[in-house]
């Protein structure tokens, strides 16, 4: 028997209209003046108020206040309204809001369309306010238009693996996945390197309590790696991931770490290699060997085999052949998890070769150096670097942060760092105060823009600061210090800068030390962006939804940011945006469920024909498969969809040869009666539009 | 005499913002959570804001939705006009003794229709419009208000009746006393929040009584499209200003006044507040005096130099005193560092004192909470856990934790509400058993005391 071909003349989504007449409410938001400054919003309601199945038109102050949302209830109740549209602001900001709303009335939620006309219109088309009137009448009509063709619709509900892998094992890291554990749930915290603590433990003290970095980093790391709800792998990155926000399937790719346990005679091993190279730990001040521990009291407390500068020479396994094993590769493994917390943190700036004199002369090193050298240092007689006493210090701010396009070269990527990195004036001042404290004798000169001393007790740095005889010197970007070598060789260097304090008179600041207050920039994650599909923003740093709404989640459900990845913080700021991280995972985790949108690709099996077009067409790997069916006793291909990998992103129902495929909430028969609308005769905007 | 009594998991104390967000955050990871608010509505400081920084969204696009969402979440008790009392420790839990204050408004019956507000005759500054314009003795406390009830202010009601008489559902009640409410709660967040400098505070800026001199929040009255007149003018004679001056860190890092911090918002909020009127008054001047820009957030310096592109005056000098002359123009007497250190006295329309935020509350005597040196809440473990406190069970959240501006609190919290539900998961087994008798979360019990 041959299949059975509907009419094509049909549209599929005809046959799905709900038999009751349209009755439509249209509310249009004032947006607090961001709309009703352009918009003329009474002429709008006015006018669609005359459209065909309007019930009630209204306008507002502000739609989305409990006051606007109670009226929208009410109107639904009273008039029995079947479909709501609103004029508001973007339906990323607030579709939520009021499929809330419809929904409490009574409603199916999807019973609503959400028209941007701020975004659209009143923000764009701010100096012809006659056209945005007329521009918002053509948008809501065709928002009427598809509110006449829509269908209730189920949120797609999926079980929630009460599991959630953290990226990055530096303090952030720590702190989210021990949160996320306290919650009860499961975490697994994966870290690149073979070592805990990422940059906290390159830092002596934090500010502002000056309290010792290294053991409240252990005092976190002990507390993490002690609790029974979390796995941790050091030396472990993300290589494919798959599925949504409660069943992701990520792959793992450890690297081993080629020592076990304590390994008796370690020191002994790590003495024997042969290999040396920058300890990145001093930010290259010193080296270590190719096996290695990354400090003294590091953690695991186990050496590991540094793959990239390893020449297998066999050298340290001759030391130890029990606990040494020089096998690089392990395999692949899966996890599944509900949630996924990126912490991967900040890099120091690298200024350019010659910016400031770095990499010209020994003497101009970057802040995280200084503090190294800091920690190096003897406490006794002077400071030496370079084999000189050093009897001046400048320290330079905004170096890599606050750059200005045409006055400082870019980056690769062919943007500036136009940003505040946060952290480097307060840092900066708290090494000052070290170094006062410890060499008196030391002139300390401090060239900045401004000083941003602005969370609890920073202040108290610069204050101390002025008062034990720093000076400071104030310089503008266009004209920014210059390091050249001392012309009357007493000192090595000598800044010359202009100092606006001093009414912009060129000074000239001789140096033993240039320390650049060097700003922070994402670490190397490409990969893991592509991998995540994240989307970092001009900065480069990852991008929340919105800084207020939702401040610590990604555009990807489920992927949450914590720390620095997002954008320049301190240690404070880091830990509280990981609490926060690990709030919102909880939320989604804890009932075990997660609710989806159901804007998915749909087929209308009477209409497919099983071409496969559609499964060639598709990005997603399973989100669109062909199955075997039978049909009036004969085997045939059908496509199905599976909606918790679907996107919705359209692609299969352009493929489609038979219009078999439609997105749930988005579909063909519902733009095509947008853009009729659109192009439709208003008699009211006629004069207008003219 | 019977005692409402509400056990939930956790109270949260003060609905503004950082409140808003820490009961929500808490109540979505399935905790019963009880927020407690002074006034008579929800949203605090935030909701009396224009637009806010760095993404110039109106402020009400942000709040009046969360506002929403924390009157309709279903793990949420929402107690306002409402004050704690008394606080005890419960072996594991507190008992907290609130007083829910009379509003002499049945708020069962009222719908919020504001009949009763048109018939009232009492005129009394509206501390919602800083003071810039009036409100009814009775009154809905502002268009967007959680709830939506009046409240009338018995101090200032002639008892005349008129608003009896025409409120529609008979909802006055003269006769209302306070409320006495106990809650039991495992947890506490204490989200406070903050006061501004009072306008009053410097002698050296006209201890207030220069009239055309006024505070970054009565400016944000003047910018709101709610505000007192739908305009930017000046108070002393309505004029709009065609030449107006911020002074920044107008109560922040200044000794003489016992405020040693930065205050942090100033900076951004007075360049938001420039941006803002360069669009309401093309053809005015704006000039900020400061000492450092200190716009340190995610965006904030792109902010910052657009407003530098926008052409608004910035002029680093700390403004050493301001007087006015007799059309009662504010001058502001300044050191122009940069043109050869001269000292200049500058006359303008308009000076808007960037003031900074102090404590709003102290929590020694209740909660037994210390503070540091500088009135804010001390946080046991500032860098490591930094919403905890020295109180067991007890965590801060938002600028009762120091100044900080709203993307700051939210994101604390958030970091609030995980440590509040770490404590709650961790001490589960104690509250279980403690009281010897098992009552669903979140049930109200009416026992009798």
């Amino acid at each position: 028997m041959p299949e059975k071909k509907p009419k094509p003349e049909t549209p599929a989504t005809f046959a799905r209209l709900p038999k009751e007449a349209p009755r439509l409410g249209v509310y249009i938001c004032y947006c607090g003046g961001n709309i009703s400054d352009v918009v003329d919003c009474e002429r709008v309601a006015k006018v669609l108020g005359e459209q065909p199945d309007v019930i009630v038109a209204r306008t507002n102050m502000s739609m989305c206040s409990d006051a606007g949302q109670a009226m929208i209830e009410e109107d639904i109740r009273e008039h029995k309204l079947n479909r709501v549209v609103i004029g508001a602001c973007s339906p990323f900001l607030h579709e939520q809001t009021f499929r809330g709303t419809v929904s409490r009335a009574g409603l199916n939620p999807y019973y609503y369309h959400h028209v941007g006309i701020r975004e659209q219109d009143s923000w764009v088309t701010h100096d012809d306010p006659e056209g945005a009137t007329a521009k918002a009448i053509r948008l809501m009509n065709a928002g009427l238009a598809k509110a006449r063709h829509l269908e209730p619709l189920e949120p797609i509900r999926l079980e929630a693996k009460k599991h959630a892998l953290v990226i990055g094992g530096g303090v952030a890291g720590l702190r989210a996945a021990l949160d996320i554990a306290e919650r009860g749930l499961k975490v697994t915290l994966i870290e690149k390197t073979p070592f805990l603590g990422g940059h906290m433990a390159q830092l002596e003290s934090v500010f502002p309590t000056d309290e010792e970095a290294r053991p409240a980093l252990h005092e976190l790391i002990e507390k993490v790696v002690h609790h029974p709800k979390v796995t941790i792998y050091t030396s472990t990155v993300i290589v494919a991931t798959k599925g949504c926000v409660g069943d992701f399937q990520v792959q793992l790719r450890p690297v081993a770490r080629g020592v076990r346990g304590v390994a008796p005679g370690i020191q002994a091993a790590i003495e024997a290699c042969p290999v040396e190279v920058p300890d990145e730990f001093n930010y290259g001040l010193t080296r270590r060997k190719a096996i290695y521990f990354r400090y003294p009291g590091c953690h695991p407390p186990t050496a590991a085999i540094d793959w990239e500068h390893c020449t297998l020479c066999g050298e340290c396994a001759k030391v130890n052949p029990k606990d040494i094993r020089l096998e690089r590769e392990m395999t692949t493994f899966q996890i599944t998890v509900g949630a996924i917390v990126i912490a991967t943190g900040f890099q120091p700036y690298e200024p350019r070769p010659g910016e400031y004199g770095y990499g010209e002369y020994p003497e101009v090193v970057t802040l995280p150096q200084f503090i190294r050298i800091m920690a190096m240092a003897e406490d006794a007689g002077e400071l030496m670097w370079n084999g000189h006493p050093v009897r001046q210090v400048a320290m330079i701010h905004c170096v890599g942060s606050r750059q200005v396009p045409g006055v400082h070269e870019p980056q690769p990527d062919g943007k500036v760092n136009d940003y505040c990195s946060r952290v480097c004036c307060t840092a900066t001042l708290q090494a000052t105060a070290d170094l006062r404290r410890r060499f008196p004798q030391i002139r300390i000169f401090d060239l900045y823009e401004d000083i941003r001393t602005y969370g609890r007790g920073h202040e108290e740095y610069y204050r101390q600061a002025s008062l034990s005889g720093v000076r400071f010197l104030r310089f503008h970007t266009e004209q920014g210090p210059v390091v050249i070598a001392d012309p009357t060789g007493e000192h090595p260097l000598v800044v010359k800068v202009n100092d606006y304090l001093t009414w912009g008179e060129e000074l000239e600041v001789p140096a033993d030390l240039v320390v650049l207050a060097v700003g922070m920039m994402p670490g190397p994650i490409e990969d893991l962006i592509d991998v995540l599909k994240l989307s970092p923003g001009n900065d480069r740093f990852l991008l929340e939804v919105h800084p207020k709404l939702r401040p610590v989640e990604t555009a990807v459900t489920g992927i949450v940011l914590a720390g620095t990845a997002q954008s320049p913080m301190n240690i404070q700021e880091s830990c509280a945006a990981a609490e926060a991280a690990a709030s919102k995972v909880a939320g989604l985790l804890s009932q075990g469920l997660v609710e989806l949108e159901p804007f998915v690709a749909h087929v209308d099996l009477g209409r497919c024909t099983g071409t496969g077009a559609c499964v060639d067409a598709c990005q997603y790997e399973g989100a669109i498969q062909l199955e075997t069916r039978v049909i009036d006793g004969k085997e045939v291909q059908r496509a199905v969809i599976s909606p918790a990998i679907c996107v919705g992103c359209g692609v299969c129902v352009s493929a489609c040869p038979n219009r078999a495929i439609d997105v749930q909430g988005w579909t063909l028969a519902q733009y095509e009666a947008m853009v009729a609308a659109i192009a439709a005769e208003i008699p009211a905007l006629v004069e207008v539009e003219a | 005499m019977a005692e409402e009594r509400l056990r939930v998991d956790a109270l949260v104390v003060g609905g503004g913002i950082a409140g808003m967000q820490a009961s929500l955050d808490l109540a979505d990871q399935g905790y019963h959570v009880a927020l407690v608010e002074r006034e008579p509505s929800i949203g605090g400081k935030m909701i009396a804001l224009s637009k806010v920084f760095p993404t110039l969204d109106c402020c009400s696009c942000i709040t009046t939705p969360k506002m929403s969402a924390v009157a309709h979440h279903e793990n949420i008790h929402l107690f306002t006009y409402t004050e704690v009392k008394t606080i005890e420790p419960n072996g594991g839990s507190y008992l907290v003794h609130c007083v829910e204050k009379p509003r002499y408004v049945d708020t069962g019956l009222c719908t919020g229709c504001r009949q009763c507000e048109y018939a009232c005759p009492i005129d009394l500054p509206d501390p919602f419009q800083m003071g810039l314009s009036a409100h009814r003795a009775i009154r809905v406390p502002f268009s967007t208000a959680v709830p939506q009830k009046a409240v009338l202010d018995i101090d200032h009601c002639l008892l005349c009746g008129k608003c009896e008489k025409a409120c529609p559902v008979d909802a006055i009640d003269f006769t209302q006393g306070p409320q006495d409410l106990v809650i039991e709660a495992r947890a506490i967040v204490l989200a406070t929040g903050y006061e501004t400098t009072p306008r009053d505070a410097k002698a050296e800026y006209g201890a207030g009584k220069l009239s055309n001199v006024i505070d970054g929040l009565m400016m944000e009255r003047l910018l709101a499209p709610t505000g007192p007149y739908l305009h930017v003018l000046r108070p002393s004679d309505g004029k709009e200003p065609d030449s107006i001056a911020y002074v920044q860190c107008a109560g922040s890092r200044d000794e003489t006044l016992g405020v040693s911090y930065c205050s942090r918002v100033c900076c951004m909020y007075a360049i938001k507040q420039a941006m803002l009127l360069s669009g309401a008054l093309p053809m005015a001047d704006i000039t900020i005096y400061y000492m450092d820009i200190r716009t340190f957030g995610k965006g904030y310096e792109q902010f910052y130099q657009n407003a530098r592109a926008m052409g608004i005056e910035f002029v680093k000098a700390k403004v050493g005193r301001i007087t006015e002359d007799e059309y009662r123009n504010p001058i502001v007497r300044v050191e122009i560092m940069e043109e050869a250190s001269r000292v200049e006295e500058r006359k303008h329309d308009l000076v808007v004192l960037s003031v900074g935020m102090l404590p709003a509350y102290d929590p020694r005597p209740l909660y037994g909470v210390p503070i540091a040196e500088d009135g804010f809440v001390e946080a046991a473990c500032p860098n490591i856990a930094p919403p905890m406190t020295a109180q067991p069970g007890v965590f801060a959240a938002g600028t009762a934790t120091g100044p900080m501006d709203i993307v700051d609190s939210i994101v604390m919290a958030g970091a609030a509400a995980a440590e509040a539900a770490a404590y709650l998961e961790r001490h589960d087994g104690e509250a279980k058993t403690y009281a010897g008798r098992s009552i669903s979360m979140g049930e109200k019990e009416a026992i009798h005391a």
